[in-house]
Formats: C-alpha cells, sequence, structure tokens
C-alpha cells in the first residue's frame, strides 16, 4: 500500500487541560526523578568496546599487498599516499622497487573506502577510535608504524562496557569481556 | 510612514497575523543575532526592532559555506559521497542517496532490491535522529531544558544503531552507485525492534514533558504561522511545509526506493503555526518507525543477498564473495576509484529530515562530474524568516527559529 497524506488538527485544548498538562509533566518529572534513565559513561575508568566491524584506526598486513594503489586512489581525503620501498624478489633474488602504502591520520576521515576496496583485504580496522597523538608528525605512519596496532591506551586502564538497546530504559550499559564476547 | 502597513511584500489581500507591521523609520534599533550565537547557529538574522516589536528581519546565510559544489568537480564520483555528507552528517544517508542515485540513473544501473531495503533502513534512523537531534535544540531554546537532554539521549540509539550497521556514528557513507556497502548484522533486527518499541514509549513521555505541557503550548500556539499560499510561493519544504497543510512529500509523490511499496502516511497538519510544526515532527517520526518495522520484517524474511549491483558484483573475486558471506560487508571494486560515467545529465530528489534535497548532476564523460548542483531543504526554508518573524516579539524570535528546525551548514554547503 502507498504512502497516503492524512490530515490532522492539533487537538483544541480543554476547561482542565492547562491543569491535566501541568500534572501530567510534574508527574513524568517525578517518575524520572526516582527511577532515573542514566546511561553515562565514565570515560577514562570506563571505555566502550565497540564491535567488529568499526571502522576504527587501519593496519596494513604487508605481505598481502600487491602494490596496486587502489586504496591511494580512491581515498577522499588523499590521507593515503604510496612509498617506494626496495625489496627482494624472493623468487630471482634481485632487488626491484615496490610501493606499500601509508596513512596519514591528520588528513583520514574513516570512510573505510580503502579497506573496502583493498582486493586482498591486505588492509583492515581496529575496532577503537579513541587515540591521542601527541604531535601532528606523529598522526604521520610510516611503513614500520602502519603495519601495528595503534596501541589503545585506554583499554590497559579502563573497563569494557557495551551499549544495548532496551525496550524500556533505552540504552543500556554492561560490562563486556576485554577480549571476545559478553560477558554476564 | 504612519499607520499600519503589511510587512510582507506580494501578499496584500492576506491577513497574516505575523505579517502586520507599523514601519517607523526612526525609532528602530538593529539587533544582530549571531552568528556566534548560541541560539542562531551559524548565522545571522538582522533584526529591528520597534520596543520589542520585531519590524524587520533579514536572514543572512553563509557563514559555514564549504565551496562544495565546486569542490565536487576536482573529485572522482565517489569521493562525493563523503563530502556531501558533511552537508547535514546526522542525516547522511538521507543527504548523499539522492546524489547517489542521479549518478546510477547515468550509469543506466539501479540497486538490488535488498540494498534498496536497508538504504530505506537507514534513511529511516538517520531521519528520527535528525528529529531528536532538532527537538533537543528547539527545547533548549525555549528553556526546556529536559526536553534538550531527553532526545539528545534518545537519540544515541538510533546512533548506536546506524553504527551497527554501518561502522560509523555519523558520517556512514553507506549508499554507493548500485548498492550499499554493507548487510544487516546478526541481531540488527531485533535490536531495531526494541529501538522502535522503546521510541514509542518515549513519545508518549515527550508528549508528557513538551508537547502537552501548558507552558509550552502557550508560547507556541498561533506563534510563527506560515499560510498555506506562503509557504507554496516561498518554496518552503518538509514538514514545515506539511505543517502548513501542504500535501507534499517526496516519499510520496516521486517515490523513490521502496517507498511505494511500505505502508505508511504522511501527516499534513492545517495550523500552520510552530506548535503544528512540532505535532508533524512527532507524527513523522511515528510514520517512521512504522517504515522502520515493515523494513525489518522484509530483511528478516529474505536471505542474504548481494546487495550491489550486477555490473560490479560480477566481476567480484571468491574473496569479495567470502567476505561478503562471513562479514556482510560488500568490498568496492578498484573500478569504484577511476569510475568513468556516460555523457548526459540527471536529477533526483529526496526527502531529508529537513525536507526536499535536490541534486543536478552533469557528466561529461570524464572521472569527475562536470557539475553538481545542490538544492538543500535549509537553503528553501530559511527565507522564510524575512516574511514571519515581523510582528513577533524578540522573545518569540527562538521558538519560531527552533520550530523552522534550520540547520545551517546544510543550507551553506
Amino acid at each position: 500500500m502507498p504512502p497516503r497524506p492524512v490530515e490532522k488538527h492539533v487537538h483544541p485544548r480543554g476547561i482542565f487541560s492547562r491543569f491535566k498538562g501541568n500534572l501530567e509533566a510534574i508527574a513524568i518529572g517525578v517518575k524520572y526523578f526516582f527511577d532515573p534513565k542514566r546511561s553515562t559513561l565514565i570515560y577514562p575508568k570506563e571505555y566502550i568496546k565497540l564491535r567488529e566491524g568499526y571502522r576504527g584506526f587501519i593496519v596494513l598486513v604487508k605481505n598481502k599487498c600487491i602494490s596496486c594503489s587502489s586504496c591511494a586512489r580512491i581515498c577522499p581525503a588523499a590521507a593515503m599516499k604510496m612509498v617506494k620501498v626496495p625489496v627482494t624478489d624472493p623468487k630471482t633474488g634481485k632487488q626491484r622497487i615496490k610501493k606499500f602504502p601509508v596513512i596519514n591520520y591528520n588528513r583520514c576521515i574513516f570512510c573505510g573506502y580503502c579497506v573496502d576496496v583493498c582486493p586482498t583485504e591486505a588492509l583492515y580496522h581496529v575496532p577503537y577510535h579513541d587515540i591521542v597523538y601527541e604531535s601532528m608528525e606523529e598522526a604521520v605512519t610510516d611503513l614500520e608504524s602502519f603495519q601495528k596496532e595503534p596501541e589503545y591506551k585506554t583499554a590497559k586502564e579502563g573497563l569494557p562496557v557495551r551499549y544495548i538497546v532496551d525496550e524500556v530504559k533505552g540504552l543500556v550499559k554492561i560490562r563486556v569481556k576485554k577480549e571476545g564476547g559478553e560477558k554476564k | 510612514m504612519s499607520g499600519i502597513v503589511r510587512g510582507t511584500v506580494g501578499f496584500n489581500d492576506l491577513k497574516l497575523p505575523g505579517a502586520w507591521t507599523r514601519k517607523i523609520g526612526k525609532d528602530l534599533y538593529e539587533v544582530f543575532i549571531g552568528p556566534q550565537h548560541p541560539g542562531s547557529g551559524h548565522m545571522r538574522i538582522i533584526i529591528r526592532v520597534d520596543g520589542d516589536i520585531i519590524v524587520e528581519a533579514e536572514p543572512d546565510m553563509g557563514y559555514v559555506h564549504r565551496t562544495m559544489e565546486k569542490l565536487s568537480e576536482v573529485r572522482t564520483w565517489i569521493k562525493s559521497i563523503p563530502l556531501f555528507e558533511r552537508m547535514a552528517i546526522h542525516d547522511a544517508c538521507n543527504v548523499t542517496l539522492p546524489y547517489v542515485r542521479a549518478v546510477e540513473k547515468l550509469l543506466g544501473i539501479e540497486a538490488p532490491e535488498r540494498a534498496k531495503y536497508l538504504r530505506v533502513l537507514l534513511c529511516e534512523i538517520n531521519r528520527i535522529a535528525a528529529f531528536l537531534y532538532g527537538f533537543g535544540i528547539f527545547g533548549v531554546f525555549l528553556g526546556h531544558s529536559t526536553m534538550y537532554m531527553w532526545p539528545f539521549g534518545d537519540r544515541e540509539v538510533w546512533v548506536e544503531l546506524a553504527e551497527w550497521l554501518t561502522g560509523a556514528r555519523l558520517t556512514h557513507t553507506y549508499p554507493v552507485f548500485g548498492g550499499v556497502r554493507r548487510d544487516v548484522p546478526a541481531g540488527f533486527t531485533d535490536a531495531l525492534r526494541k529501538a522502535i518499541r522503546y521510541m514509542r514509549r518515549r513519545l508518549e513521555d515527550y508528549r508528557k514533558i513538551f508537547v502537552d505541557n501548558p507552558v509550552i503550548r502557550s508560547r507556541l500556539e498561533g506563534v510563527g504561522y506560515i499560510p498555506r499560499n506562503l509557504a507554496i510561493e516561498l518554496g518552503i519544504t518538509g514538514p514545515n511545509l506539511r505543517a502548513s497543510g501542504v500535501k507534499y512529500d517526496v516519499r510520496m509523490n516521486h517515490p523513490y526506493e521502496v517507498y511505494d511499496q511500505l505502508d505508511f502516511e504522511i501527516p499534513v497538519f492545517q495550523e500552520g503555526d510552530a506548535y503544528a510544526r512540532v505535532l508533524q515532527r512527532v507524527e513523522e517520526i511515528k510514520q517512521s518507525l512504522r517504515i522502520l518495522e515493515q523494513v525489518a520484517d522484509w530483511l528478516d524474511k529474505h536471505e542474504r543477498s548481494p546487495i550491489l549491483h550486477d555490473r560490479f558484483w560480477k566481476t567480484a573475486p571468491p574473496l569479495y564473495k567470502k567476505v561478503f558471506q562471513e562479514q556482510g560487508r560488500a568490498k568496492l571494486m578498484a573500478v569504484y576509484a577511476i569510475l568513468k560515467v556516460p555523457k548526459g545529465k540527471a536529477y533526483e530528489r529526496g526527502e531529508t529530515a529537513r525536507g526536499e534535497i535536490s541534486y543536478y548532476v552533469e557528466s561529461d564523460g570524464k572521472n569527475t562530474p562536470y557539475r553538481v548542483r545542490i538544492h538543500s531543504a535549509s537553503a528553501r526554508n530559511a527565507l522564510v524568516y524575512k516574511y514571519i518573524l515581523p510582528g513577533h516579539r524578540v522573545m518569540d524570535l527562538p521558538a519560531i527559529y527552533g520550530s523552522i528546525d534550520y540547520f545551517p551548514p546544510e543550507a551553506d554547503r
């Protein structure tokens, strides 16, 4: 059944609507005063353990990379660049130049195009996002640091939690395990 | 000039309550509201007041102009999707979808059915989140800080769902040419149904504390009245237009994706004042929840099937198919980076949370667009301040500004 327009009208105020409206508003305020719906994250002590598939920081698996440059070509923010590295060919043993991607996190917008366009799954997202760089130079990775998962300091200090959707409370904070699945 | 003259130009035979102004040139004060004022967003409204009554108002836009149309001309086709998203990041799917559809029209392809349902899914999640965002801003304008906290808290539910589906909280970059990027994860539709039931419960709470609150009613009723013909003449769109009694919604008049197969209503209010616009948005949230329910049912009934058009998906190597089956991630083909779109012109429109957005896309056969013209909803709605503010007190300005749900970054592009 296709969408159809339905005419509606503002309901007029009744005689007691002012009284009733005030009473209802106060009642709902009192209700949530005694039964609050809090979902505050105590941030450094707790942190959200994001789901697999979250588009966080990007890591290169160097031996899967075939140097096709697709990631650098599709990057909308020109954050990914190819660098030339001399490698030894394992079959012939000759020296040749091969290109590998590096990323500049000052520019990256975490759209995930590079990960999705990579034909050999040589790039992957880590499911975390809160990393502080002390200088802008630090946020520009070189080939070595692009292969390592960035250090997640929050996870060392805090407790992992996750928000799940609940019918009554909206978002409910639950504790999860540091590795793997949900904790009861 | 002495006596009473009408402030609005061109509507001489209308007796608009808001359009009666006293033109007294001498004793006017000019008040600049914005562009840094927390109540105005990144825009300025120059008002001239006589005592406490606004006599003239001039919306002054353009503080967050980012030359998006020009930037898109130097980027390849797919790179413009994350760019256009920045118009309204909490409404990302709605804003980019017409662009994607226009390019699909030029390519001569159409998304598979499952992808269409997924697009509608994210569009409606975004729509609800954007309405709640608008409610929050509106609440804080009126000094109702509970209504600021509650919708922002509940919006988090929808942002959480969108994050689960797409992998990013706000800038989803979800639709691409010929489909979408991810399939629904396991357990998503159950969480979605819970969120729908939760939202229905919460709308009842909102009614009690905000919508039916006598204080709010007194501040909004009869304020910022937009008559039907003024709304049509100015070309305002979206919930603001429908609250003035015009039956126009792109989802109904020019259905796209699968909106013509879904069962939902387009609420149309007749009153046209700020209060009607609040109720309009509440009703639209209810209808969006209804759409989401149907989409969840459809997704449960149907097995996972390719979500990219065959033109792209038939070239997918086995690894791509494996990733799609295991993780639900449709990997992009290398051709997306260097896509050349055939010569032609296309025009597409879509319904965002704030109204109609339209894209005119012209290609000259290269890997970048020749021209992309965007006409966004907020740019059309911003005009209305000039015509409805005169005659109101300065106190009413936040109420009117909030009820229009104007979003500067979307208007300025």
